[in-house]
């Protein structure tokens, strides 16, 4: 039993209508025998028999519409009468076209639906794009490849912010602390570093990963300081003096930006050795504050250090900072500058040092000082202009 | 405003009366035209004058008449399977089996034809299969491989630029003194291309050995012959290239191959190219995909099959005893199993394999291709996913 | 506001004008009493009159050169090619004539006319009746080259193209002129000729195309979103002059590009994108530009044509290739 389907009738007819069957059921008909006419578009189409048979359904009547593929008509080709043809010779034979339709073209079988077109089409750019992506020519993205190398991380020079072949090539790779291979420790029961401790971990790590730090030490003279002077004040006046004096060591630097600000605020975070490991509280606008008020301030850190009650907000966003190491041991350091600030005053353990005076020698009381400073965005003069006024200031009898 | 203003001579004087050339009074007359008719047998099978001697013979005729039959069977045929699927579109040669078959029966085989794409009878005559027409309107090129002298040229679809072919194919045997000929076949629409009037020209300017039949149908898809030109015949437009032309009925297979054994005996004596112009009508649609009905007098069309070629043989074949019902049955048989048979050869040939869009391109692929091929070949014959 | 097809649309842009302004003429085999052989012009004749709507003999040169007589002249033709594979008669016309009036009449002449033909391949046509050689014309200099992909821009950029007073070869690729349906107002509303419309954003990849291969283009496009690949597709709609900005700023985004034509690879218009992307956005590629397009060869009869024009699969392993460098 050989179903036959309305074929496709033409362009834009996904239907047709029966007007005049030609045969009925049980009749026998013949190849090519004319089967039915259907209307299509004003013009009727006569659809010849594609099979020998006898037929066996009708699946509409006259009047009826007939969707394009769907059943027509049921022959039962064994029944006498020739073998039918072979069937379509591929699957991509064009589907009937019926002469007399509305087909709408002399040639070929257009492919046709009523699907609608739901499209949103914008003309032209001129739209933001999303976050840039690396500029590079393609031999340098492929240099970098080879090399392991993610483009994103070396800083362009090339014109238009593109990557040069000679970035790529003088491209040092920071290595990053996830990235080194861990220590292992000996056998015995390690302990994670927690709070104060794993910061410090971290901020250590941080500043020797980006900052060229270069120190300078000297000392300053304090015999001549009248009694009852306290030293941190002092160090803490001392340092805005050092701002004042040069302004370039008071603030911050962004390494991968390449951009620097200064700030005219002196927020100094003062380190402070806890049992639970270095904290740095913050003493904000340090250049608008008398002596006592800075005195206040430190009595107030010292107090809430020993409750643990010193808030992260507390400190944070300082410009500078100040180490007064040397209660117990230590004259001179290497002080690590905390990034993103610029610098770091060490001040180390108050000596009675022997001096040359005049041709003779005597003892005078002395404050080791040790200045670091990031050299990628300071330059020596700065530094130790910026010490100069340090010492300056210390150097004055109150 | 109107578009096409009328010209002042002509304006407020009534019904517009043509403006002459010059006052006929003063022209000497330097060159005139004629253009012959030539008709032998009437719609209805009775001659209206001596009949050539070719066919004086009944078997001439009758094999003829069998090829006309055979082709309209199998016309029939090729319509049925576009519009069942298994075909893309076609054109009819419904109404043109004498202009076909006539132009055929007259050539020799040495000849070189240049269809258009509509001439099955004399293509067959000549030696093309069907199942080759079938392949080609089923869109594959081994169908313009086809059998029947390997010097044809293969069906030509841009209009009018198979005249030049021919024009091109009688220089080339002018040339080397071979007593051949070429022969185009155009309709009365591509009469209207500058290439027809070039090959024209040409030939009749070198004395080519072509014969240009102009099958003039009347319809050029649904421009009729009244808008296409203003020309009187089509014939007379070898007129104006210098040669001779005629126009004879085109139903009439008789009449047709007269003119073509003429045509043809003068151009291989050297003498030159003749325009034949076969009238006949289309009496189906241009293609299986056209609508004749939206733009042509379904009156006209039923006049024009009162006309037609296959009646009148039959009856003069008749009236001659030379044919009756019987074997009119039996030929229609023969015919519908001779159809059948190339249908089935047709169907059952396999497509292409992916790398024979590429075989035929040059002598030897250049290597810049290869890799082109092997993509092709790769994705294959179901990479057509679209 | 109407459902209509893309076919339907052209005509809607005719009608359209031919009312607004008289002085636009169509001319062409078969458009008059026919309505076209694809009825594109179906109804035009019976309401302008066969002045407006003119059946021609049977001849591309003279369509094309008296068309161009005709826009010298003040007049607006809006001629018809029946298909792209005959419109070569009429390539010396547009070549040494269309495109070059202005110029050499230092702007005293001009040619506002506007040369359509159906171009394009897959709906099972006999030989020649699938050319896509828009690459010829965008190789002339003052002509522009126009393709829509669906009705709405069919419409728009129709009357944009006869409404420029320069030469517009309007190309319309007739495997889609009834593959679907699409709303478009008929308000008279030109759509804006010489840029690139943009018919899906995504981020990861780039792909151009234009005519019915949007089609393959857009559904590639889906099916790698479900593999978590955003692809932006971009057509092209009018081929000459090529919008590169807008084909540029989404290579920035993506850093991938993808040409997708059915017309023959070599020297097609893909090949002018790319070298244009290659000059403009070479330091945005992440990856070599891939063409996607038809062979170099004649286009195959229709038993083989699906196997030469892109396929859904060539265009997803183009896109995919972009992304493994």
């Amino acid at each position: 039993m050989k179903t036959f389907n309305l074929p496709d009738l033409g362009e834009g007819l996904p239907e047709a209508e029966i007007v005049t069957w030609h045969v009925q059921e049980g009749d026998e008909v013949v190849l090519d025998q004319p089967m039915l006419s259907v209307e299509t578009a004003k013009a009727v189409v006569e659809v010849p028999s594609p099979f020998s048979g006898r037929v066996a359904k009708l699946y509409a009547g006259e009047g009826d519409i007939v969707e394009t593929g769907k059943p027509l008509i049921d022959i039962d080709t064994g029944s006498g009468g020739s073998a039918a043809t072979a069937a379509p010779a591929s699957a991509d034979q064009s589907p009937a076209e019926a002469s007399a339709a509305d087909s709408g073209t002399v040639v070929g079988s257009m492919p046709v639906s009523d699907e609608e077109l739901i499209e949103t089409a914008v003309a032209g750019g001129k739209r933001r794009r999303t976050a840039g992506r690396v500029k590079a020519a393609p031999a340098v993205r492929a240099l970098a490849k080879k090399r392991g190398i993610d483009l994103a991380d070396v800083p362009p020079t090339g014109r238009g912010d593109r990557v040069t072949r000679e970035d790529v090539e003088n491209f040092r790779p920071r290595p990053a602390v996830r990235k080194r291979t861990p220590v292992q420790l000996p056998p015995g029961e390690p302990v994670r570093l927690r709070g104060p401790r794993r910061a410090m971990a971290q901020s250590m790590g941080l500043s020797r990963d980006e900052v060229c730090a270069c120190t300078i030490f000297d000392d300053a003279d304090i015999h001549g300081w009248m009694p009852g002077q306290d030293i941190t004040t002092r160090l803490l006046r001392a340092i805005v003096a050092g701002c004042q004096a040069e302004p370039a060591l008071n603030g911050f630097y962004d390494g991968a930006a390449m951009t620097r600000q200064l700030e005219s605020r002196v927020d100094i975070a003062i380190a402070v050795d806890t049992p639970d490991g270095l904290i740095v509280p913050v003493i904000r606008r340090v250049e608008q504050k008398s002596a006592e008020e800075l005195r206040d301030d430190l009595d107030s850190i010292k107090t809430k250090t020993r409750a643990r009650t010193v808030a992260p907000e507390e400190m944070k966003d300082f410009t500078f900072t100040l180490s007064n190491f040397g209660m117990m041991a230590g004259r001179y350091a290497t002080p690590v500058v905390v990034p993103p600030t610029i610098a770091i005053l060490g001040a180390g353990g108050v000596r009675h040092d022997v001096v040359p005076v005049l041709g003779g020698i005597e003892t005078h009381r002395r404050i080791p000082l040790s200045l670091s400073f990031d050299h990628r965005c300071a330059t020596g003069g700065e530094a130790c202009r910026f010490l100069a006024g340090v010492i300056g200031d210390l150097q004055r009898t109150s | 405003m109107a578009l096409f203003p009328r010209p002042a001579a002509a304006r407020g004087k009534g019904p517009h009366r043509a403006v002459p050339v010059l006052e006929e009074i003063r022209l000497k007359t330097i060159a005139q035209f004629k253009i012959a008719y030539s008709q032998f047998l009437d719609p209805d099978g009775k001659p209206v004058s001596e009949l050539p001697e070719f066919a004086r013979d009944p078997e001439q005729l009758l094999r003829m008449y069998r090829l006309m039959t055979e082709t309209r069977v199998f016309d029939t045929k090729a319509i049925n399977l576009q519009r069942t699927g298994k075909l893309g579109t076609y054109a009819s040669s419904l109404g043109h089996e004498a202009a076909h078959v006539g132009v055929g029966a007259a050539m020799r085989e040495e000849d070189c034809f240049a269809p258009m794409y509509r001439e099955y009878g004399a293509q067959f005559w000549r030696g093309v299969k069907m199942s080759e027409v079938l392949l080609y309107w089923g869109g594959d090129e081994r169908g313009n491989d086809f059998s029947g002298p390997a010097h044809d040229f293969a069906w030509c679809v841009p209009i009018a630029t198979q005249c030049l072919h021919a024009a091109g194919a009688a220089l080339a045997f002018k040339l080397r003194g071979e007593p051949r000929c070429a022969v185009s076949v155009i309709g009365d629409g591509g009469t209207s291309e500058g290439n027809f009037y070039e090959a024209l020209n040409l030939a009749a300017v070198r004395k080519l050995p072509a014969v240009f039949v102009v099958v003039n149908n009347k319809w050029a898809i649904s421009v009729p012959l009244s808008i296409q030109t203003a020309a009187e015949t089509l014939a007379q437009k070898a007129v104006a290239a210098g040669m001779p032309g005629v126009q004879v009925d085109g139903n009439d297979v008789i009449a047709v191959r007269d003119a073509m054994e003429t045509a043809l005996a003068r151009a291989r004596a050297g003498d030159g190219p003749t325009l034949v112009e076969a009238v006949t009508y289309r009496l189906s649609d241009h293609t299986t995909a056209d609508d004749a009905s939206r733009y042509r007098d379904p009156a006209e069309v039923e006049a024009a099959r009162g006309n037609e070629p296959l009646i009148r043989l039959r009856k003069y074949l008749v009236s001659i005893g030379a044919w009756d019902e019987d074997q009119e049955q039996a030929l229609l048989s023969q015919c519908a199993e001779k159809v059948e048979a190339a249908v089935k050869e047709y169907v059952e040939t396999p497509v292409q394999p992916s790398g024979a869009m590429f075989d035929y391109m040059y002598a030897t692929l250049p290597q810049a291709m290869e890799e082109q091929r092997e993509t092709a070949i790769r994705y294959g014959a179901d990479g057509g996913d679209h | 506001m109407a459902k209509v097809t893309l076919i339907e649309a052209v005509t809607m842009a005719l009608a359209h004008e031919m009312e607004r302004d008289e002085s636009v003429i169509v001319l062409g085999e078969d458009v008059g009493v026919n309505g076209g052989v694809f009825r594109a012009t179906a109804g035009l004749q019976q309401r302008f009159g066969p002045d407006r709507v003119m059946d021609t003999p049977l001849a591309e040169a003279m369509i094309a050169g008296a068309s161009i007589g005709m826009a010298a002249q003040g007049m607006k033709p809006v001629c018809e090619m029946q298909f792209m594979g005959f419109i070569y008669p009429a390539v010396d016309q547009m070549i040494n004539h269309a495109g070059r009036m202005r110029h050499r009449t230092r702007g005293r002449l001009h040619c506002p006319m506007v040369l359509r033909a159906p171009f394009g391949g897959g709906i099972h046509a006999p030989e020649h009746h699938s050319e896509s050689t828009e690459a010829l014309f965008a190789h002339m200099p003052g002509i522009r080259v126009v393709i829509p992909s669906s009705p709405q821009r069919a419409y728009g950029l129709l009357l944009a193209s006869i409404r420029d007073p320069d030469p517009v070869v309007f190309l319309e690729p007739k495997r889609i002129y009834r593959l679907q349906k699409q709303e478009v107002q008929d308000d008279g509303k030109a759509m804006p000729l010489d840029v690139c419309y943009t018919l899906r954003e995504g981020d990861d990849v780039t792909l151009v195309t234009w005519g019915a291969m949007t089609f393959e283009t857009l559904k590639a496009a889906t099916a790698m979103a479900e593999e978590g690949i955003s692809c932006e597709v971009i057509d092209l709609a009018t081929i000459s002059p090529l919008d590169l900005d807008t084909i540029l700023e989404s290579v920035e985004k993506t850093g991938r590009l993808v040409i997708v034509h059915e017309a023959a690879r070599n020297c097609g218009v893909g090949a002018e994108i790319a070298a244009g992307v290659a000059e403009k956005g070479l330091y945005d590629l992440e990856a070599p530009i891939q063409r996607v397009t038809g062979y170099d060869t004649v286009m195959p009869l229709f038993r083989m044509e699906y196997q030469y024009l892109p396929s859904v699969r060539r265009i997803v392993d183009a896109a995919k290739a972009t992304l493994e460098d």
